[in-house]
């Protein structure tokens, strides 16, 4: 191998090396407030403002049938407001140099959102990859809060659990602030979908920090999660 | 100390939260009557600990002699495990009556409150908030 095809490695690889780095190094900078959201969380308490349903919204409501549209019984998160009211299984956040790891355990959502100033919502990647339905998402700091919009997240079911039965549009805009404070987190999300509500659906959340939590694999399979089994045997 | 305090009283008032954890587990609310509870007599044909729900399945013997099925949901595998609930005290073939909260439609179906095994051990899960309030407290969950 010549010198230079030798040099031209070294390079690379001390390239390659430092992007790794800078894809795995928690964001060392953050101090106070943001630093302290890095960690798991389980829900404390949540709180649904009340709904202003447009009358689509009124009507999507009045047909939803728990046990037949909710989409969890086929494993799929309705969204993240849905994941989020789910109480047992707790959350982490992970701040990186340019982007904010959020891992849910249930039904297992790993979402990783850009940091990047100027980048539109519509040009970002999905935000859970595995779950294109639930959007694309952009994040950045408004001082000590974690802000986090999302768009594109397909029609369907918004919430089974805080308020069921409520529906969202494709044309749906959510923003999510995050703030931490000590071994507490308040988590506000703002949902504005003028096809099915009247005004925007404001969900809050507070969050107990779990020492040393971890999060486990849900593996949920659809046909252990259905009611349809017990109807069919 | 004060941070405890501080808890405590919030776990207390998140207790009156509309929407929150009063509902929480809304498929097991709108599934079951948790104002009813029945006791169920079976042999344990199958323990499932998974996600969402855990499932055991019993084989009830009824008066006239014939064999029926019936099925108890639980918690989530991955609750059952941090809340620490000795749930290898059950085995299958285990003769046990299970305390349940019967299912709104279903009569084949109930959620478990309490199991009394063979050896007269009663088998309970102190549930999702007794976790939360340990958790707060910085002890170790008890039942």
């Amino acid at each position: 191998m010549s010198r230079m095809k030798r040099t031209r490695r070294i390079r690379n690889s001390a390239i390659m090396a430092v992007f790794l780095l800078a894809n795995t190094i928690p964001a060392q900078a953050q101090t106070g407030k943001r630093a302290e959201l890095d960690g798991v969380w389980i829900l404390l308490r949540s709180n649904t403002e009340t709904p202003k349903l447009t009358p689509a919204g009124e009507k999507a409501r009045a047909a939803y049938d728990f046990q037949k549209d909710d989409p969890d019984m086929r494993c799929i998160p309705a969204s993240f407001t849905r994941v989020m009211h789910t109480p047992s299984p707790p959350i982490e956040i992970r701040q990186r140099q340019d982007s904010v790891e959020i891992n849910y355990e249930f039904m297992d959502v790993r979402r990783r959102v850009p940091l990047k100033k100027g980048l539109a919502v519509k040009d970002a990647p999905y935000t859970a990859s595995k779950y294109p339905h639930m959007g694309r998402s952009v994040g950045q700091y408004d001082g000590e809060t974690l802000v986090i919009e999302t768009a594109g997240q397909r029609a369907g079911v918004l919430d089974t659990l805080g308020v069921p039965g409520l529906y969202q549009s494709d044309q749906m805009r959510t923003i999510e602030r995050f703030i931490a404070d000590g071994n507490m987190m308040q988590v506000t999300v703002t949902h504005d979908d003028p096809f099915y509500f009247l005004q925007p659906l404001i969900v809050h959340y507070t969050y107990l920090r779990l020492p040393g939590g971890k999060i486990l694999k849900w593996n949920c399979k659809p046909e252990e999660a259905t009611y349809e089994r017990f109807i069919a045997r | 100390m004060h941070r405890k305090i501080v808890i405590a009283v919030l776990i207390s008032s998140s207790l009156l939260s509309i929407g929150g954890l009063g509902l929480a587990h809304h498929s097991v609310a709108a599934n079951f009557d948790q104002s009813k509870t029945l006791d169920v007599t079976g042999k344990v044909k199958k323990i499932e600990l998974r996600n969402p729900h855990s499932e055991i399945t019993l084989e009830v013997t009824k008066p006239d002699g014939s064999v029926t099925v019936f099925h108890v949901e639980w918690s989530d595998k991955n609750a059952l495990l941090r809340r620490t609930v000795p749930v290898n005290k059950m085995h299958v073939g285990d003769k046990v009556t299970i305390s349940v909260n019967p299912s709104r439609r279903l009569s084949n179906l109930g959620y478990f409150r309490t199991a009394l095994l063979p050896d007269g051990t009663i088998l309970k899960d102190c549930g999702f908030a007794a976790y939360r309030d340990s958790v707060a407290n910085g002890s170790k969950i008890t039942c």
